[in-house]
């Protein structure tokens, strides 16, 4: 049943590595012809087609801990982890693609940030771009090193190769390209991500004998490995505690505030492209459990002798897939964390160039946007790839920033809600919600210890509200100044 | 008294259908650009509810 082969990639697989590389650098590079302004830099000129979006949308949030950990994580929880695909997921991206995507393409922003500005204040607009691009630079130095262990593992490349060479390959296409030649290598990418994983549940499947046969063996020794839900007493994942937190707000707050899924929105050639592809990009969210969860699965059903679940996944590639598709498949692992890497680069960039720049310098030149945006792309990367050898170190550091960043889900999702959907929302409100539902969140999570998902949930119900009484005493926006801001598919246009 | 498990099937399959009628309570107008208007496929309220009607139908499944 199990097919043992060397730690090292086959020559025939190494070859499908290299055609790749070879591949996505020459696409990205053709692609940089084509930026001439800090527009087609950072929103491919808004030029992108639905379904290009939608692949885009897919590679960019498939990464390290979307595939190896999912993938691990199923092999302990089973189906459950599939949660963070459909309920975590596809509600809050139905609601971005007919109601927030429309309202960001109308008001002709860059990212969320300056909507943000635009409907709250300045001081709300640089706050937000400065807490995202903290954690980027962390989490892209952890998918290059994510990057660089995958590397190991497979090719033997000493960590320091592995990170060179990664990050070289992103950098010639995001530092030329921009978010164009990032969005086409993005929907290659996935492409690539989706064959490995119908190969997988194919051979997988029939390695086991057939479907029915692969379910009973599954379910023999662990029969609750079918069920989407788990206990409520259950440590991580409580099942009101999924459907709370991460159902109810840090789902939303991902899907309709995070920068890096929706520049490529903001890039569409036209606002129905743009919700188009947001609703393609969660057919295919339907479908990814198909590659990340399902090796989980099969490497319990085909009892692997793992030493933690986190091995699942290049279990499964070493001992179920035939030479070459094995080393496609090690493609689609390095393709999903390039594809992280580079949305988040351009993203990050981005945001220091217009969100924080152009709001702290007074005397900014706009028409330097498109080089500073390109320096930025470079110092972000050789950023990302100094600290990447040091982040096994930094682990607690980077923890730490993690649960900050979750602090702030709760509250923005409020000032995105109510922002959009309502012109009470005043500008003092927004800052003052924001502040104090992120110091509720810091003694919810760190005086009371509660669990992440029910910090999120309980600072979401406080700032609603919050906001709401607060605007109340405080001076709005005009009427006019709100009206491409706010969302009311009722009223005449 | 805690809800047994197979609830938070019932509590999803609940939310999907709230979401499909809030998806329809949109006006077309809203959705479908005028240069597109005889074209149903471009409605994205259809699609929408196909995303919707699979996840009822995933949460029935593995409950």
């Amino acid at each position: 049943m199990q097919r043992q082969r060397e730690s090292t990639l086959h020559p025939v697989d190494l070859a499908v590595v290299v055609t790749y590389v070879g591949l996505i650098t020459y696409v990205g590079i053709r692609f940089s012809q084509r930026v001439k302004t800090a527009k087609d830099f950072f929103l491919a000129g808004r030029s992108l087609a639905w379904w290009v979006i939608g692949l885009s949308i897919i590679g960019t949030n498939v990464d390290t801990n979307g595939y190896i950990g999912a993938s691990g994580n199923a092999y302990s929880i089973g189906i459950a982890q599939a949660n963070f695909e459909w309920i975590g997921a596809i509600p809050a991206m139905i609601i971005a693609a007919l109601i927030f995507i429309p309202l960001y393409w109308r008001a002709g922003v860059y990212s969320i940030a300056e909507y943000l500005g635009l409907r709250y204040n300045q001081a709300v607009r640089v706050v937000a771009a400065s807490i995202v691009v903290v954690m980027s630079v962390f989490a892209m130095g952890v998918a290059m090193w994510a990057l660089a262990i995958t590397l190991q593992t497979f090719i033997g490349w000493p960590i320091w190769l592995g990170i060179l060479v990664s990050g070289t390959v992103v950098g010639l296409y995001s530092v030329a390209g921009g978010l164009g030649a990032v969005a086409i290598t993005d929907s290659i990418q996935v492409c690539i991500m989706f064959v490995c994983g119908l190969i997988i549940v194919a051979i997988g499947i029939s390695d086991a004998g057939g479907t029915e046969s692969f379910i009973s063996k599954l379910t023999a020794e662990n029969p609750t490995h079918l069920s989407a839900y788990l206990p409520a007493d259950h440590e991580t994942y409580p099942w009101h505690g999924v459907i709370l937190g991460l159902g109810l707000v840090l789902s939303p707050a991902y899907w309709i505030g995070g920068q890096a899924i929706l520049q490529r929105t903001l890039g569409a050639k036209t606002q129905w492209d743009a919700s188009a592809g947001m609703m393609f990009a969660a057919l295919a969210k339907t479908f990814v459990p198909v590659l990340i969860v399902f090796p989980g699965l099969l490497a319990l059903v085909m009892m692997a002798e793992i030493e933690y679940p986190d091995m699942a996944l290049p279990w499964v590639i070493k001992n179920v897939l035939p030479v070459g598709i094995s080393g496609l498949m090690f493609v689609a692992i390095i393709a999903a964390l390039q594809s992280s890497i580079d949305s988040s680069i351009n993203s990050t960039a981005l945001m220091i160039t217009r969100d924080i720049r152009h709001v702290l310098v007074k005397n900014h030149n706009p028409d330097a946007d498109l080089k500073i945006g390109r320096l930025l792309t470079l110092g972000l990367l050789l950023s990302a790839m100094s600290i990447a050898p040091y982040i096994g170190n930094l682990g607690g550091i980077f923890n730490f920033l993690q649960s900050l960043l979750s602090l702030f889900q709760g509250p923005m999702l409020a000032l995105l809600l109510l922002g959009a959907l309502s012109k009470r929302a005043t500008g003092t409100g927004g800052i003052i919600t924001l502040v104090s539902g992120v110091a509720l969140a810091g003694i919810l999570s760190w005086v009371v210890e509660l669990n992440m998902l029910y910090v999120a949930f309980f600072t979401f119900c406080y700032a609603v509200p919050a906001l709401w009484i607060i605007s109340g005493f405080t001076q709005p926006h005009s009427e006019e100044h709100l009206k491409t801001l706010t969302y009311s598919p009722w009223r005449a246009r | 008294m805690e809800l047994p498990v197979v609830w938070a099937n019932y509590i999803s399959i609940a939310l999907f259908l709230a979401l499909g009628v809030g998806v329809w309570s949109i006006p077309k107008s809203a959705v479908v650009p005028a240069e597109y208007e005889h074209q149903s496929w471009r409605d994205l309220r259809f699609w929408a509810t196909g995303l919707i009607l699979f996840q009822i139908a995933l949460y029935a499944y593995f409950s």
